[in-house]
């Protein structure tokens, strides 16, 4: 067959492996003799490793499907993140949901779905891939969020992320058919033709505040907290690794190609996308100070981390800082994805069993941390070493992505959004230490039960390990990272 | 194997140990802790041997280089000037003390407690040595975290807020210093590499204004010098006497030493501008300071207080600029972490014996504890810069220097501070007699034991530092002088820059210019 695009569905090989996986997981419940699961999680990470490993030997062929979408380095780094995520989150979800009797294949089959859609959405590079790959990620994480159906918190979370989500795509969409009126084209590379005309500028305007949306940029944030509390913790962790990475790396990629032969400093997105960076990075640094669970704090957190991370989508913007600042904000993402699914893990691990619906925010309250260093001294050493990278204090990764990043924005010109940035992650030191200093300066109020799994221990050594071990020797994916900022 | 390299990190290797150990055998874990940080001390004595002070010396020594982030223009830059060498020693000093001082005082979480001192020694040497800017911002920050569990846990009743107040102000300050060192990256060929940078800087007079403020916040906040200081009372007050005595001792050098080697010297005609203020906050801290320590109540406070007025001393020697004023500045820095590193542990001794902290508590107790009385007398003396003790030199120096300068109203600037001198006098002698003097007014008082053979060698190096470096001070300051006069030219080549009149060194004193008149326009040294 001549004109069969072999190599473009071969680029997609890492998505199938995923889809495949998805299948199996969800089979292996119809074919389930006895009531042992072990083999779904490890199942999960076994494919997740696959697809990995399938995005990393495979070819890069570049743009692919003409120019639809694109299998480069960006696009295999997001998917190595998102699959890492992937296997993390199913690693606590087996020791979270073993502890609930509620483990199921669907939990991990949907997981799977959901990292489909995230690998494919790093790789889209047209408005219609792009929409597909949401809502294949998005759909997921909402039946996801909705997995434990007791009590209201749970579905009041589902819902809110159900009706906003709905929104956002809803914007997405809309935007996209202003752009193609336009431009004429779907496509990432040719939309920047319809420059000028008011149709271009509401529709960018629409896409990018549907993407906002899923970053949890402020003014677009308010769904977060709720649905960050409320949906269940190792879903909360895969949502913060993977749902903001696959995003972002929309983002990236939307944005450069609005920004293409635009003068980043006379552009109305530039100015636009650092104001939003601006006042998420504030907003979500000041709302994170007052919140006494943790668990809300951290969702707090994840906005302020957007905000840092916009800062990067902005200095992209800038033709001589472009791949310098893809390449940090790829750094960025790896070093969150691990941190935030270590943070919510041990969160995980402390949350009261029982019927969430009664105590409400009391699940995840700072008391559950009071005196956890003289309980478990080496959960408590390494939600610090989560804390101390998501506060940027060295020697941790999270100091080193910060690093990265800021350096980045002031190679760009950006010294002010730096500021601001410099300024909040003080801030942020105040709400992340606070915790340190429940664990280990307070004397335990609460005896909780407190989760412990093989599972868990080897998914919080690995993420303790990556944030331990990029803190002081973060050569190695920098390296890789500023090979991934090329973008194709 | 750079033997610098091994000093900064024997420490955290001994922490790695000691991380290994079991955790129920407590003896082992001081013994470990304490041999680990006397071996650091041995090995930071052959740096002193091998340093040359000559002039031709090479000004960095011991230098060791090596990649570490190459992609990011990060490098692992390690070396000593004589200043670094000086406060490095202080540091390795410290430690062993420290850490036999704490043998009966702390009695939980002891593994933890030893921990937390071995890492932050190697931050703090990591802080004197690093050449790099990074490398020299992670050593910084790095400090923070072993500091805050030492008061946060160990420390007393108020100690939470004070250990979060501690952490929250000084990395506030610092990640502003961060992004000065990412704007100079983009400003000197792209490299965060120190000695490149100060080679190679190229920045705006207006840039670079904005810069030394970036570095000079950060630093100010850890000297403290007034109104930033408010931090310091309360930590110093909670934290435990171990904590103390690090604090006072090395960290707040941290902030001195930053002036000295990096806010100073990478933009000379910045800090020129700015000089005066920091003279002029450096006096009011002194004053402040040694008015503040009149009124305390509590004996831990008072120490806290004056070292506020000790530090405006050593500010105002760095701001005056001239060879014999930063002489005395970093000679002060040696003076102050020593007597106030040793008050801090009489106090504490003091504290062990009857939990208290209030002077009211106390009185007649030179009766029952000679020893005690005895060596916090001569701690007193050499605090308040009586001559014979190191404190004398590190004074003297600073306000000669600064009277002699070319500062506005020198004079007045070292008047005012001489005044500060008698108070801080009159308040650390008026802590004696109601400590040790009068009648014992506290039957708990009659029973207290004297020095134990322990804090005899505790409080032994201390008391030899005193008279040692009160008596000899060569030894101590041939290492400084190529570090001051390198700094110096820097200056007079910012003066020679910026055009008019002199602003560096000092003005020959009036006796000499009215004995030789045709001499009078030369340079006094």
């Amino acid at each position: 067959m001549t004109g069969f695009p072999t190599a473009s569905f071969a680029a997609l090989l890492p998505v199938a492996v995923l889809t495949l996986g998805a299948i199996v997981l969800l089979l292996s419940e119809v074919f389930l003799v006895s009531g042992k699961r072990a083999y779904q999680s490890a199942l999960t990470v076994a494919f997740a490793a696959a697809a990995a490993a399938t995005a990393l030997l495979g070819p890069r062929p570049g743009p692919v499907f003409e120019g639809q979408a694109a299998q480069d380095g960006f696009a295999v780094f997001v998917t190595v993140i998102v699959c890492a995520g992937l296997a993390l989150s199913a690693l606590v979800g087996a020791a979270w949901l073993g502890a609930r009797s509620s483990e199921r294949g669907e939990f991990y089959a949907l997981a799977t779905f959901a990292a489909a859609g995230m690998v494919l959405l790093s790789m889209a590079t047209d408005l219609l891939v792009a929409f597909i790959s949401i809502e294949v990620m998005s759909i997921s994480t909402y039946a996801l969020a909705a997995y434990l159906r007791r009590g209201l918190r749970p579905s009041e979370a589902a819902f809110k992320y159900l009706v906003l989500g709905a929104v956002s795509s809803a914007l997405f969409v809309y935007g996209s058919a202003f752009l193609y009126g336009a431009s004429g084209s779907t496509l990432f590379s040719k939309i920047s033709a319809g420059h000028g005309s008011p149709l271009y500028l509401v529709g960018m305007g629409m896409v990018l505040s549907g993407v906002a949306f899923k970053v949890a940029a402020v003014p677009f944030h308010a769904w977060t907290p709720d649905v960050y509390e409320g949906a269940p913790t190792p879903v909360t962790a895969f949502m913060a690794a993977g749902v903001k990475a696959a995003a972002f790396a929309l983002l990236v990629r939307l944005f450069l190609a609005a920004e293409t032969g635009v003068n980043a400093r006379v552009a109305a997105f530039g100015g636009l996308v650092s104001a939003l960076a601006v006042l998420t990075m504030l907003a979500g640094n000041l709302l994170a100070l007052p919140q006494r669970s943790v668990k809300r704090m951290l969702a707090y957190s994840s906005i302020a981390h957007a905000g840092y991370l916009l800062i990067g989508v902005v200095s992209a913007a800038v033709a001589g800082a472009r791949a310098e600042s893809v390449a940090s904000l790829l750094f960025y993402l790896a070093v969150y994805s691990a941190t935030a699914i270590g943070a919510f893990a041990v969160v995980g691990v402390l949350e009261r069993r029982s019927d969430g619906d009664k105590e409400g925010a009391q699940a995840f309250d700072l008391a559950r941390f009071a005196g956890l260093a003289r309980r478990r001294p080496l959960l408590a050493l390494s939600m610090a070493v989560f804390l101390l990278s998501l506060a940027g204090v060295p020697p941790t990764a999270g100091f080193f992505a910060k690093l990265y990043l800021f350096r980045a924005a002031v190679g760009a010109g950006f010294e002010v959004l730096a500021l601001v940035g410099v300024l909040t992650s003080a801030l942020g030191a105040y709400y992340y230490l606070r915790v340190i200093l429940y664990m280990y300066m307070r004397p335990p109020e609460v005896e909780g039960e407190v989760l412990s799994a093989p599972s868990l221990g080897v998914a919080l050594t690995a993420a303790v390990l990556v944030v331990l071990v990029l803190g002081v020797a973060a050569e190695p994916l920098v390296r890789l990272a500023a090979a991934a900022g090329g973008l194709g | 194997m750079n033997l610098l390299t091994l000093v900064i990190f024997l420490p955290l290797l001994g922490a790695v140990a000691l991380a290994l150990l079991p955790r129920d055998e407590v003896g082992q874990h001081k013994v470990l802790a304490l041999c680990v940080s006397l071996a650091t001390f041995a090995a930071s004595l052959g740096l002193w041997a091998g340093f040359q002070s000559t002039p031709g010396a090479p000004e960095f020594q011991f230098v060791h280089q090596a990649p570490w982030l190459p992609s990011l223009g990060i490098g692992y830059h390690v070396g000593l000037d004589g200043v670094a060498l000086l406060l490095l020693l202080l540091t390795t000093v410290l430690t062993p003390v420290v850490i036999l001082s704490a043998w009966n005082a702390v009695t939980e979480r002891v593994k933890e407690f030893l921990l937390s001192i071995l890492v932050l020694e190697t931050a703090m040497i990591g802080t004197f040595a690093a050449l790099d800017l990074v490398l020299f911002y992670v050593f910084w920050e790095a400090m923070l975290v072993p500091m805050y569990l030492l008061i946060g846990i160990w420390g007393s009743q108020n100690r939470l807020y004070a250990t979060v107040k501690f952490f929250v102000y000084t990395f506030a300050a610092s990640v502003l210093m961060l992004l000065a060192i990412l704007y100079l990256y983009f400003h000197d060929g792209n490299s965060f590499d120190y000695i490149k940078a100060r080679e190679a800087l190229d920045v705006t007079p207006e840039a670079a204004r904005w810069l030394f403020l970036a570095f000079a916040v950060a630093f100010a906040v850890k000297v403290p010098m007034f109104p930033l200081h408010t931090w310091l009372p309360d930590a110093h007050t909670e934290a435990p006497t171990a904590g103390s005595v690090i604090l006072a001792g090395v960290l707040l050098k941290m902030g001195t030493f930053g002036f000295f080697r990096y806010a100073l010297p990478l933009f000379p005609e910045a800090a020129l501008s700015y000089r005066w203020a920091i003279a002029v906050l450096a006096v009011i801290g002194i004053l402040y300071g040694a008015m503040m320590s009149f009124v305390q109540t509590d004996m831990k406070r008072l120490v806290a207080y004056s070292s506020v007025s000790h530090l405006g001393f050593v500010m105002l020697g760095l701001a005056a600029l001239s060879a014999e004023a930063l002489t005395g500045s970093v000679y002060q820095m040696l003076n102050h972490g020593i007597s106030t590193g040793a008050l801090f542990l009489l106090v504490g001794l003091l504290y062990e014996r009857r939990h208290t902290r209030r002077i009211e508590d106390y009185g007649g107790l030179a009766k029952r504890t000679p020893l005690i009385a005895a060596v916090f007398l001569v701690v007193t003396l050499s605090s308040i810069g009586l001559p014979g003790t190191n404190g004398f030199v590190g004074e003297f120096l600073i306000l000669s220097g600064t009277w002699l300068s070319r500062l506005h109203a020198p004079a007045a600037l070292a008047a005012l501070a001489a005044v500060g001198v008698i108070l801080g006098a009159v308040y650390m002698l008026l802590l004696v007699e109601r400590l040790f003097l009068g009648p014992i007014r506290h039957e708990e008082n009659r029973g207290l034991a004297d020095l134990s053979v322990r804090e005899g060698f505790v409080l032994a190096p201390m008391i030899a530092l005193i008279l040692v470096m009160g008596l000899l001070p060569q030894p101590f300051l041939r290492p400084v002088k190529p570090a001051v006069d390198r700094l110096v030219q820097r200056f007079q080549a910012a003066e020679t820059k910026l055009g008019g009149e002199k602003q560096v060194g000092t003005v020959p004193p009036a006796i000499a210019r009215a004995a030789a008149p045709a001499q009078a326009g030369r340079e006094g040294e």
